[in-house]
């Protein structure tokens, strides 16, 4: 499943409504979501800190994948070495492409 | 297409006059024939301002295609006061501008007198940091400042009933005319949150910084002009913003008042300058401040440096980095955070870099102003860099205990986290740890640095410890501040010596030539005139300039003894009145300095001078031979106004204390003695102009050394066995001084002969005031006095900062000078656009 959040700021303004729609996601069963950054222009702490609880609530089942990251969330990811952690793949395509692969053959997964 | 560009700007009379008409009306909205002084400085300002950007997008585009090495200046302080006039003289424009002007119906020095001092400094340590600056673009350096954005520079200083009162000092008000903002170039900066230990996709250890809050840093670029106007280099400062407008869901919530106090709240970051001394007020606020250049600066570097590079093998060959001070020295941490973490650089490699990109200025031997953080602010602030800097701690103390094993006294010492409660990091060895070289700012400074502060870590790394005496501009310090000065000296030995000093040697022959030393003992009566107003106009005090201008300015500190210059006025007073001794000539005594907010001692000094003064002022004995002025508000501006007016230069501080002093190379290069200790610079200045040219009194460094360690002084026996020092002290435990507020200064007798006295005041005092009799009498004799002042200025091309620079240069960074190209050097400095229209008066615009 491609996410494609619209929002340009990721922040606590939006927190609970992007878990809620990340979450949903993992709770009807998707286990291999994209998360399309492409037009996300900032990302805060709260905007991460829901990241990571998706990543956390896949654990070991699934996949949370990132394209489309753009200066500052790039940053962000840097920043908090989770660039070392989380799945980030160029464009939407070649998400798809490593996602295609069974999970657990899919590229090594960092642990949070 | 560069021409096109460029087209609009002239440097004639007349472009200058249309660029100042055309700001009035286009930039501030005012009819030309209605304008204010005010107005005027501003269009002036911006008319200027669009030049040095030129000149800027020129330099930087040189800079870039050389593709050499730049070096970045970080410092909390940057004392530039006023630039106005010290930007029309480097781009050559003061006598266009005064022409044009006058057709305005106003003159220059009215208009550059309307402009506010930056005040973004405290003293030496800010105002060394701006004569770095002009000395790098004078010599065609890429070499840029990185400091702080304050909203409110150092207070301003009002005296009410011979108190000092802090009023805050907006500069703000000025800047918009002087700077450009560069929001295109703005960074975020992490700070607070945790550490979560994470795993990384090959299974290994990753420390991962979450639950930051992101606070917004945005530059502000202020040209600073080299010596011709050719070369002009940005100074950038940071201020700090929220990342976002509002806090939106706070916002939304409906809580407007607690969105707008935390926007508040992250702009207060740059609000204020911290007056030295006073750090502890507000701890966290100042490492924050500290953090945020810290990391806006290396944030601004690495980025400038990716666009040429894709990895950082390069990155020491082609980035030099200058601590000033201990301030920054987060930066090491900062830098090795970068690399490893966002880098992907390994720790190893990150830290060589790192260790051979920064290299640390000590300034201060004072165990008080050596920087340490408590462990558990950092680990609060900045979880992620506290981990670093105890990597690195483990990593130094390895390495020492392979040195020296066993020795657990070094390893304490040496440590970069102290042991508590309660634990605290050192920053002076963190930044020792982390540079490449580490300097003092004279010779005595650095001798001590080796001997007495850090011996440990000098015995480890010998190599890493050098001496950068210090220098100062003559660009400000002569051709702004002493124009009378210059111009006679240029007559005298021809053009040239502002950008080689020690061109100044060729003035030598002219201290017996009694025609110049004539017309130099004129330019000085003129320059205490001058003097004269400003004292009568800002202390009220009525001076006489045939009197000595005998000048003390300065911070006020214990260290700096202005104590001392007062028990030498009270000596001389009493010696006056109750023993009928007359001084050598008549003396005026001229004061000035701010004492930090809450340094009690010091602001009862201030109140100390007042009283003497006014004492001395209606006690009809002393018939106008002694006076005493408190300049109050002592910045930039009134140091160029007192310096070029001194007779005399007080550096008395207490031998080992003061780093280097820069005020003491001014006042030589201005045709002022000095009498001072061998302390800091004193020494080098006395070796240059040559021991009969100069005062020194005084113990030495050596000597207060022996003496405290023993802990062998005892002031008291001074008290009672010379009568005169017995006198001057129970004169303040008298009410002598503060007939109005009894007790006033009782203290100070306790202070003064208590065992061990910290700067030994009654130990020099002797000597002090004898040395002082016999500068009077030499006063007297003018050809001899001129003989020594001209001696002094002839002498003094050393302490140029553009010497200081070229040693930087060559011996701390490995930079290279880019020099501009023939093109750029004529340019479009005359050109003007042809415009058949004559150019119109302000009546008739």
């Amino acid at each position: 499943m491609i996410l494609t959040p619209m929002e340009k700021n990721i922040d606590a303004s939006i927190q609970d409504e992007f878990k809620t729609a990340l979450h949903q996601a993992v709770d009807e069963g998707h286990n291999k979501l994209i998360l399309d950054l492409s037009h996300v222009k900032f990302l805060d702490s709260s905007g991460l800190g829901v990241m990571v609880s998706t990543v956390k609530k896949l654990g070991n089942t699934g996949v949370l994948a990132f394209c489309g990251i753009q200066e500052q969330v790039a940053h962000v990811f840097s920043l908090t070495r989770l660039d070392r952690v989380f799945n980030i793949y160029p464009n939407k395509q070649v998400a798809l492409d490593a996602l295609a692969t069974p999970v657990e053959d899919s590229t090594p997964k960092g642990e949070l | 297409m560069e021409g096109d560009l460029y087209i609009r700007l002239g440097y004639t009379m007349d472009a200058m006059y249309r660029s100042i008409t055309r700001h009035l009306a286009y930039s501030l909205g005012v009819e030309p024939s209605r304008a204010s002084q005010r107005d005027i400085y501003l269009a002036l300002s911006y008319t200027v301002r669009d030049r040095l950007l030129e000149k800027m997008l020129k330099t930087s585009r040189r800079y870039e295609e050389s593709g050499s090495k730049r070096l970045y200046y970080l410092s909390m302080e940057f004392l530039i006061g006023r630039s106005l006039a010290n930007n029309l003289r480097a781009l050559n424009l003061y006598d266009k501008v005064a022409e044009a002007l006058e057709l305005l119906g106003t003159d220059v020095e009215t208009i550059c007198d309307q402009e506010r001092d930056a005040a973004l400094g405290n003293g030496g340590l800010g105002r060394l940091a701006a004569c770095f600056l002009d000395s790098m673009a004078s010599l065609h350096m890429p070499g840029f400042g990185y400091g702080l954005h304050y909203d409110y520079g150092l207070f301003e200083q009002d005296i009410s009933n011979g108190y000092q009162r802090e009023k805050p000092d907006s500069w703000i008000s000025e800047a918009p005319a002087l700077q450009v903002e560069r929001t295109d170039a703005a960074c975020l900066v992490p700070m607070y949150g945790r550490i979560e230990e994470t795993k990384d996709k090959w299974g290994r250890s990753n420390p991962s910084w979450q639950g930051w809050n992101l606070v917004t840093g945005v530059p502000y670029d202020i040209p600073i002009a080299g010596h011709g106007g050719v070369t002009v280099n940005p100074l950038r400062l940071f201020a700090a913003r929220p990342s976002t407008e509002f806090d939106i869901k706070i916002f939304n919530e409906g809580d407007y008042l607690r969105a707008v106090e935390q926007k508040i709240e992250s702009e207060k970051i740059s609000k204020i300058l911290y007056p030295k001394d006073s750090y502890e007020a507000g701890r966290e606020l100042r490492l924050i401040q500290e953090y945020f250049l810290v990391a806006c600066s290396l944030g601004d570097i690495v980025r400038t440096y990716e666009k040429d590079h894709r990895d950082f093998n390069k990155f020491p060959e082609k980035v030099a980095i200058q601590l000033n001070d201990t301030h920054p020295a987060l930066a090491v941490a900062e830098l090795m955070r970068i690399l490893v973490d966002q880098k992907w650089v390994p720790w190893e490699k990150a830290w060589d870099i790192t260790n051979r990109t920064i290299a640390y200025t000590n300034h201060t031997l004072l165990p008080e102003a050596l920087e340490k953080w408590p462990e558990h602010l950092l680990a609060k602030l900045l979880p992620r860099h506290l981990q670093f800097i105890y990597d690195i701690n483990q990593q130094f103390l390895d390495r020492v205990v392979s040195l020296w094993p066993g020795d657990m006294d070094r390893m304490r010492s040496m440590s970069i986290v102290e042991e508590g409660p309660p634990r605290q990091v050192r920053m002076a060895n963190l930044a020792i740890v982390g540079s490449h070289s580490v300097n003092g700012v004279s010779a005595l400074h650095t001798d001590l640095i080796k001997t007495a502060l850090v011996p440990d870590f000098f015995e480890m790394w010998p190599e890493r410890f050098n001496n950068k005496t210090n220098g100062i501009t003559p660009r400000r310090w002569l051709c702004v501040a002493n124009p009378g000065l210059h111009d006679l000296i240029e007559e005298a030995i021809g053009p040239g010596f502002v950008t080689d000093l020690e061109r100044l040697r060729d003035l030598e022959p002219f201290a017996t030539d009694s025609a110049f030393c004539e017309r130099f003992l004129q330019v000085k009566k003129a320059n205490k005139e001058r003097l004269k107003d400003v004292i009568f106009n800002t202390a009220v005090v009525e001076v006489d300039p045939l009197s000595l201008y005998d000048v003390q300015v300065k911070r006020i500190h214990e260290y700096k003894r202005q104590l001392m210059n007062v028990l030498g006025i009270i000596w001389e007073y009493l010696a006056l009145v109750e023993d009928g001794v007359e001084p050598a000539c008549p003396k005026t005594y001229i004061f000035a300095g701010k004492a930090a907010p809450g340094y009690w001692a010091a602001k009862q000094l201030i109140k100390l001078v007042h009283n003497v003064g006014n004492t001395l002022e209606d006690d009809p004995k002393v018939k106008g031979l002694l006076k005493v002025a408190f300049v109050p508000d002592f910045r930039v501006t009134l140091a160029e106004r007192i310096i070029p007016a001194a007779d005399l230069s007080q550096q008395i501080s207490t031998a080992g204390f003061e780093a280097s002093g820069t005020g003491n190379m001014k006042f030589a290069l201005n045709g002022a003695l000095t009498i001072g200790t061998l302390d800091g610079a004193n020494i080098e200045i006395s070796k240059e102009v040559g021991r009969d040219n100069i005062y020194i009194f005084g113990l030495t460094a050596y000597e207060v050394e022996r003496m405290k360690r023993k802990g062998s002084y005892k002031p008291r026996r001074l008290y009672d066995n010379n009568p005169m020092i017995k006198r001057v002290v129970e004169s303040l435990a008298s009410d002598r001084f503060c007939k109005r507020e009894p007790g006033l200064f009782a203290w100070l007798k306790d202070y003064l002969l208590a065992d061990n006295e910290m700067f030994f005041h009654l130990a020099d005092l002797e000597a002090y005031v004898k040395t002082r009799e016999r500068a009077s009498k030499e006063y007297v004799n003018k050809t001899l006095w001129a003989k020594k002042a001209v001696l002094n200025v002839a002498r003094v091309g050393y302490f140029s900062s553009d010497r200081t620079i070229r040693q930087y240069a060559e011996e701390i960074w490995d930079l290279l000078p880019v020099l501009p190209t023939e093109d750029e050097k004529i340019g479009s400095l005359e050109y003007t656009p042809g415009d058949p229209v004559p150019i119109a008066t302000a009546k008739d615009w």
